[in-house]
């Protein structure tokens, strides 16, 4: 792909019918997502046969008008071309069915809403991670982590933080093209003259120490300590640092990484909530000898995770940087996106039939949740060599027949549209038995009329400036939410959190 | 399709309390100064040729407010409490729609609009605390619909592009100072410090929570 060279180009005069087109020029193939705040199309272009994402923007909170989180996200974007990014093709408008002026259509131009047309992508990598039976190659990781990081670093040079990178941010098509998305909460940034910026930003599981201890001057640091955390993820196949709320988060990331004092992070002291937080006792770094046990992370992969994972933004390894390790240069080379397995495509053509199934099936898969919630499943760790390997392991639990043909057990949507924002909660291992086929979409679609407070994803995001969002296509709230009020629910209730601490040996 | 303009003016000529003129930042009285200079030119512009230009319909009035350019920036400032910095922004965007649609000429009958939208959306761009648009429009004596959609026409006439680099920002500044200088009237205000200077730190571009 040279979208990049390409828009590098024409970076100033986009095409100058921006906003000038109206939706009637797709055709809704399906709706892939719903969140409180938007709803994600499937559509296609009537005159291309493209086939885009729809992202409408909500506008009916009168007062506050046109949501700042959207005026950012479009304005980054247009400024953003590269392959490794998503690309914002257009902002088309949708003139109201009901115009009620007398035939003057004019005047609501914008009455039934605002889209932003993004290219399509088929997957998100928290969703292929979590897909039952998949397991990633080192190859592939690597492949993912070097495309993450040449995404980032373009971001990064042209003075652009991101601010919420996490696997379900990061789209995949099935060429094994990896993009970056939601830039809802991304900002410009500048070294000289660096102001006060927001640390109410990033899921909390990809959080840095900085933010977490209060820190209102940053940099592209922030992101790659998201990267560390969602690189060692991939190789360990569950999230290392799943805190339930800041406090709990820092203190895992200190268990980790070592308490901070002047010595690794000189200025540490004089953060705003050192004092609250900083551990009662001295604690050792422990990320080499922790992950050295495990599989998959070899010298290289190490050395790699130990300059991401540090505590002092200013000593973290930066994403051009990262792109030089070793790492990425010895064997087994990262493969080429287009060598890796394609998945099978997710949304196409549902019925409507079949999607009321699939909601009732969502429905019983609630309550099944409800009571059995401690089955579960675990994502396999990466595979050392090549290879295809997304069939399920013999052990996996029978499937339903309802699945169709299908050998592999997948959801019907490997995307989070219309997720709440944050780390997955226990939605993000299917309960086993026979509601496999529903719960990515009930990860998915369910979020509208609040019941989002009872689901995991999206709770860790406490005193975040967001609430749950449309998922990777970033359908944000239009409005900054309270702090703290998702605390305390999805995985401070989760049930496995328990069990699944136990499992992490440096927090023993 | 614009609210009654009429309607409105009881609205906007509330503020007898304006602040003095020592209160009010330089910069408001530059900016006001050179969009009445604006105007005034267009005006006659347009009295020639008889054409306005289509890509400011949204913005134009029935009838031109009674209330001067000065009175309603400061009227703005005032009320909404937005940082100096906005007011130069927004002469930004319109220096930008000048550029981007140089048919539609800024007149009497849409500046007020075109003003109260463009420090709105600076203010949405820059200030961490900021009123919503419902506030805007009472300050502004616009409907809050009417003014949600001059704020989508705005957008997109300026095609989204809404950000003024802190160089930009500068030569603005910079531009706005060279003006004033230009007409002899800068010894008049009492303020003689460079804009830039005049935009105090708590609301310099430098420190915006965002």
């Amino acid at each position: 792909m040279t979208v990049a060279d390409e828009g590098k180009l024409n970076l100033e005069e986009h095409p100058p019918l921006w906003g000038s087109r109206s939706v009637d020029c797709f055709e809704k193939l399906e709706q892939i997502g719903e969140g409180t705040y938007g709803q994600v199309y499937m559509a296609k272009d009537n005159k291309t046969g493209e086939i885009v994402a729809l992202k409408k923007i909500r506008m009916d909170n009168e007062k506050e008008g046109f949501p700042i989180t959207a005026i950012r996200e479009i304005k980054i974007l247009k400024k953003l071309h590269h392959e490794n990014v998503v690309e914002l093709k257009e902002i088309v408008t949708s003139p109201g069915r009901n115009t009620d002026d007398q035939g003057k259509p004019d005047n609501n131009k914008y009455k039934g809403g605002i889209y932003m047309v993004f290219e399509y992508m088929d997957h998100d990598l928290t969703g292929l991670a979590d897909r039952p039976g998949l397991r990633f190659t080192i190859p592939q990781i690597k492949c993912y982590m070097k495309q993450l990081l040449t995404g980032l670093h373009y971001c990064h040079a042209h003075q652009i933080l991101h601010r919420d990178i996490k696997g379900s941010n990061l789209l995949i098509d099935n060429e094994g093209q990896l993009k970056l998305a939601d830039f809802g909460l991304a900002r410009m940034y500048s070294q000289d003259h660096s102001g006060n910026l927001t640390n109410r930003v990033i899921t909390l599981w990809y959080r840095p120490p900085e933010l977490l201890l209060g820190a209102t001057k940053y940099g592209p640091a922030i992101d790659m300590w998201s990267v560390g955390c969602i690189f060692a993820e991939l190789l360990y196949a569950k999230p290392i640092l799943p805190g339930k709320n800041e406090s709990e988060q820092l203190n895992k990331i200190f268990e980790l990484c070592g308490s901070p004092d002047e010595n690794n992070w000189p200025g540490v002291s004089k953060m705003p909530w050192f004092n609250n937080f900083k551990p009662s006792r001295p604690l050792k770094r422990r990320v080499r000898e922790f992950f050295g046990q495990c599989q998959g992370f070899d010298r290289h992969a190490l050395e790699l995770l130990d300059k991401m994972l540090v505590l002092d933004p200013s000593q973290r390894i930066t994403a051009k940087d990262a792109l030089d390790a070793e790492y990425f240069w010895t064997d087994p080379l990262p493969c080429d996106p287009k060598s890796l397995p394609t998945y099978e495509a997710s949304h196409e053509f549902q019925t409507k039939k079949k999607r009321q199934e699939q909601r009732q099936r969502e429905e019983a898969a609630k309550r099944q949740k409800l009571q059995h919630p401690h089955q579960q499943h675990s994502r396999l760790p990466p595979l050392q060599h090549g290879g295809q390997s997304h069939a399920a392991p013999s052990h996996w639990p029978a499937h339903p027949t309802n699945n169709g043909p299908q050998q592999v057990p997948a959801g019907p949507s490997h995307h989070y549209y219309g997720k709440p924002r944050g780390p997955p909660g226990p939605n993000r291992y299917p309960p086993s038995g026979n509601q496999s086929r529903g719960y990515n979409q009930s990860r998915g679609g369910y979020s509208s009329g609040g019941s989002y407070h009872q689901q995991g994803r999206g709770a860790p995001y406490a005193g975040g400036p967001r609430g749950p969002s449309g998922g990777a296509y970033g359908v944000g709230p239009p409005n900054y939410t309270q702090g703290g009020q998702h605390s305390g629910s999805g995985r401070g209730q989760n049930p496995m959190s328990g069990s699944r601490n136990q499992q992490y040996g440096w927090q023993q | 399709m614009l609210a009654s303009t009429g309607d409105d003016e009881p609205d906007l000529v509330v503020g007898q309390d304006l602040p003095t003129e020592a209160a009010t930042p330089r910069v408001l009285s530059i900016i006001s100064h050179v969009m009445e200079k604006l105007v005034a030119r267009n005006e006659w512009l347009a009295n020639q040729t008889k054409v306005f230009g289509k890509s400011l319909e949204a913005f134009h009035g029935v009838r031109a407010p009674s209330i001067s350019i000065a009175k309603y920036l400061e009227r703005i400032y005032k009320y909404t409490k937005c940082s100096p910095s906005c007011f130069v922004v927004g002469y930004a965007y319109i220096d930008r729609l000048a550029h981007k649609h140089p048919g539609s000429l800024v007149v009497s009958l849409n500046v007020h609009r075109l003003l109260v939208t463009c420090v709105m959306i600076a203010s949405k761009m820059l200030d961490d605390v900021h009123y919503n648009n419902e506030f805007y429009a009472r300050v502004g004596g616009v409907s809050n619909a009417d003014l949600n959609r001059m704020e989508l026409e705005l957008l997109f006439l300026l095609d989204f592009r809404v950000t003024v680099s802190f160089r930009a920002f500068e030569s603005y500044c910079f531009h706005l100072e060279k003006e004033m200088l230009l007409n002899g009237d800068a010894s008049s205000l009492q303020d003689n410090r460079p804009i830039k200077e005049s935009l105090s730190a708590a609301s310099s571009l430098s420190t915006l929570y965002v």
